[in-house]
């Protein structure tokens, strides 16, 4: 699995996570809540029971009351049965709670009234109307409001009981005996009440539209309970069940009871029944409401994280593609530092301060021959590009001056190399020079670069032309020239970014301040390259300061100071003769400069079988010509250049034989240039003004 | 350059003396005739004297040992100094060459 995918993967988990945590969270409040809720509801339902047994303990005491208050009258006429209805009506009128009001004489009281008599007032229509109930068809000695009082001998409420056939048994009756004064029972005065209004009353005022409150008597019998309307019948039997079994909630726990007793006769329970669901419905809803607040707060968090991961990819890829390029700048920048020369003798020194990682200039410098070639070159522009054509131009210089000697040909190998790829359209403004130390003399040739200073009393431009930079057109000519050097003279080389470094005010620093610089470091003695390089860079960089460099710096110092010359020369005719008259020449001179005998002999033999070359070959038959040999040496090299004037013959190019043939395969010819390349340590060939001229270097020591 | 030639009945004795160089290969191409009519006589060239040989020279050794060998003889060099025998070294003549 790769990284993004674990790294989102875990962005996810931790949404989700954060969903759990905001779920417990809203878990633990809403039970908490819920608790809370439960608490108040049973508190409230407390509150709604005991404010139910008030009214109902009220209604019964009232009841009591007018039946203590009036039953004078009652008793008053106890014996006079018509006068009975009368005293009735005086009683319930009394009372509006009380529907009918009755006097149920014990048997045979009034003989002319038969044996069961009950003079009744009732209210019906609004009106008092009266009635007689007893007959054999009421015997109403079998009836608990009768029987009770009578046997007890003390008011008593009934049961309720239904007075007609309807659902509830709604009907109660206090019943008060009535003694004769003989203290026997006389009659019983009974009140009735109807009691279908307490179920309206009870249920009038409930908190919750599906909480309702009932009546029960001791035994579980339903006194009064809901309308229909409210509650459906059903649902008052199921909570009749659970009571009985002392339950307080149902099964599914969705309706919660609580029960309160009167604490006075009938003792009757009263019951309030509510909906736990309907209760907490609103935090439910509270919490599907909180919890799309939550999901769409999750949704904006998980696409923040997202935007933010991916921004912080971005920049985490952006700035490891920077590493990476400028790890590679580093590398390209190392490869650069490589190619310039980093070991300066005491006469040479020279510096590259590129102005960006990578720079567009180069300077170098190498012995060979008793010659010293150098270049300075900078390229258009700046950066890698600049940087890569540089690489392959100082390259190519290697390369090219490895076998070639002049500076104008040089120049030329260059340029065509650079303009058959240079698809970049760079261009590259080079010098080239080539200082001969045996013999003084400096050949360069320029590329549209500035003009080198030679110092000696001061610092001069040196006469040089300028041509056209390399890159520009194929076949562009590249003038050589040359003067003679003194020894102790200097030559100051370096790139436009010294002259057009810029102060403050944007004011280049000039060749003009440069050959002042230099002329005062003359002045002070301090010409000496390493010196002078750091004179002039700290004067630069004085009159720049505080303005970013922008052009590669480049200085190159050489000092002329070839030592202690040893130098001789030969002219002989082209005859194989005249190899002795060589010879002895070439003796002389290796004993003036204590070359060990052997050492001398490898040196004499290479040169003799050169010049034998030469006479062989750059003669046809009986053309005359001189051969003329030059000798130099600074005691630490021996130079031997052999020119001839007869027709271009480059012995270097010959193939070498080859040395492990067996002896009748071994071809006569061809030794020479084996044992020349051999024993000396470089050869060299150029043509040179109509002239072969073959250089052989052996360093002493 | 110095060159001493005696014919033995079994072989050839030859002493090179001074430098073999450009100009005394030319001369010594006559001197050393015998070398060439040696018939299946072996040759022995003491080089103790020798001071210096160049390619010429080898050219010339080259030439006798090819004739000797098409004879069926042997060539021998004897005592070779330092520097003969770095040109026969930087030459691969020391392969071809039997030295002593």
């Amino acid at each position: 699995m790769d990284s993004s995918k674990r790294n989102r993967i875990a962005r996810v988990g931790f949404v989700v996570l954060a969903a759990v945590l905001i779920e417990a969270i809203s878990i633990t409040q809403y039970q908490r809540v819920r608790s809370i809720i439960e608490e108040d509801m049973a508190v409230q339902s407390k509150v709604v029971l005991s404010a139910m047994v008030s009214d109902v303990d009220h209604m019964l005491e009232t009841t009591e009351h007018t039946m203590n208050e009036n039953l004078w009258i009652v008793r008053r006429y106890l014996d006079n049965p018509d006068s009975a209805f009368a005293a009735l009506t005086y009683l319930i009128d009394d009372n509006p709670q009380v529907a009918a009001g009755f006097l149920a004489y014990v048997p045979d009281y009034f003989p002319s009234k038969g044996r069961l008599f009950e003079p009744c007032a009732l209210r019906r229509d609004g009106a008092i109307v009266h009635s007689q109930l007893g007959g054999p068809e009421h015997d109403y000695t079998l009836s608990e409001f009768y029987q009770k009082p009578a046997s007890e001998l003390k008011p008593s409420w009934s049961n309720p009981y239904p007075d007609a056939p309807e659902y509830y048994a709604n009907t109660i009756t206090y019943s008060y005996p009535i003694l004769d004064a003989k203290g026997r029972l006389a009659a019983v005065c009974g009140l009735d009440m109807n009691l279908s209004w307490l179920g309206d009353t009870l249920n009038s005022h409930q908190p919750y539209p599906s909480s309702f409150g009932m009546l029960l008597t001791q035994d579980g019998l339903l006194v009064a309970g809901p309308p229909e309307s409210r509650t459906a019948p059903d649902k008052v039997e199921k909570m009749l069940e659970i009571l009985r079994i002392g339950a307080t909630r149902t099964e599914d726990k969705k309706l919660a009871i609580q029960t309160s007793n009167m604490l006075r006769a009938p003792y009757w329970q009263v019951v309030e029944v509510y909906s736990t669901d309907e209760a907490f419905s609103r935090i439910l809803k509270m919490r599907r409401q909180s919890w799309l607040l939550v999901l769409i707060a999750l949704g904006i968090l998980f696409f923040m994280i997202e935007r933010y991961t991916r921004g912080e990819k971005k920049l985490s890829e952006a700035s490891a593609e920077k590493a990476r390029l400028s790890g590679e700048l580093e590398v390209a920048r190392n490869i650069q530092e490589e190619m310039l020369p980093k070991v300066f003798p005491d006469n040479i020194f020279g510096t590259v301060k590129p102005a960006l990682e990578v720079g567009g200039d180069l300077f170098d410098f190498y012995r060979r021959d008793g010659k010293l070639f150098f270049c300075i070159g900078d390229v258009s522009g700046k950066g890698v590009p600049a940087a890569m054509l540089m690489s392959v131009i100082h390259s190519l210089f290697r390369i090219v001056s490895r076998s070639e000697d002049r500076p104008s040909f040089i120049l030329k190998t260059l340029n065509e190399q650079i303009c058959e790829r240079n698809s970049a359209n760079l261009f590259v403004t080079f010098f080239v020079g080539c200082i001969d130390l045996y013999t003084s003399k400096f050949y360069f040739a320029n590329a549209g670069h500035d003009k080198p200073f030679v110092l000696s009393e001061s610092a001069e431009l040196l006469p040089v032309k300028a041509n056209l930079p390399l890159g520009v057109f194929p076949d562009t000519v590249f003038e050589e020239q040359s003067i003679m050097l003194t020894p102790g003279q200097s030559l100051f080389l370096y790139t436009d970014g010294l002259t057009e470094a810029k102060n403050k005010a944007r004011v280049n620093f000039g060749r003009t301040r440069l050959k002042e610089c230099i002329d005062k470091a003359i002045a002070d003695s301090a010409a000496v390259p390493q010196t002078l390089i750091s004179r002039v860079g700290a004067a630069v960089s004085a009159y720049s300061h505080g303005v970013t460099q922008s052009d590669d710096l480049t200085m190159l110092v050489i000092n002329y100071a070839p030592g202690k010359i040893l130098s001789d020369k030969i002219t002989i005719t082209n005859d194989l003769s005249e190899v002795r008259r060589l010879n002895e020449f070439v003796k002389g001179f290796l004993e003036q400069l204590d070359v060990p005998v052997r050492e001398a002999s490898h040196l004499r033999l290479a040169l003799e079988e050169s010049v034998v070359n030469s006479i062989s070959y750059a003669y046809p038959k009986g053309l005359k010509g001189e051969i003329t040999v030059y000798a130099d040496s600074d005691f630490k090299e021996v130079r031997f250049t052999v020119v001839d004037s007869g027709v271009a013959f480059d012995p270097t190019a010959v193939l070498s034989p080859d040395t492990t043939l067996e002896a009748n395969e071994r071809p006569i010819g061809g030794l020479g240039i084996l044992l020349t390349r051999k024993l000396v340590d470089s050869v060299s060939y150029c043509r040179k003004h109509g002239n072969n001229v073959l250089s052989l270097t052996k360093i002493l020591i | 350059m110095n060159t001493k030639v005696q014919v033995l009945d079994d072989k050839i004795l030859v002493s090179l003396s001074g430098e073999f160089d450009t100009a005394a290969a030319e001369e010594m191409e006559k001197s050393l005739q015998p070398l060439l009519d040696c018939g299946a006589k072996d040759i022995f060239i003491d080089c103790t004297e020798l001071d210096y040989i160049s390619s010429r020279g080898l050219r010339i050794l080259l030439v006798f040992l090819k004739n000797a060998k098409a004879n069926g003889s042997r060539l021998v060099l004897q005592n070779v100094n330092d520097v003969v025998r770095d040109v026969l070294e930087l030459t691969g003549f020391v392969t071809i060459f039997e030295i002593e």
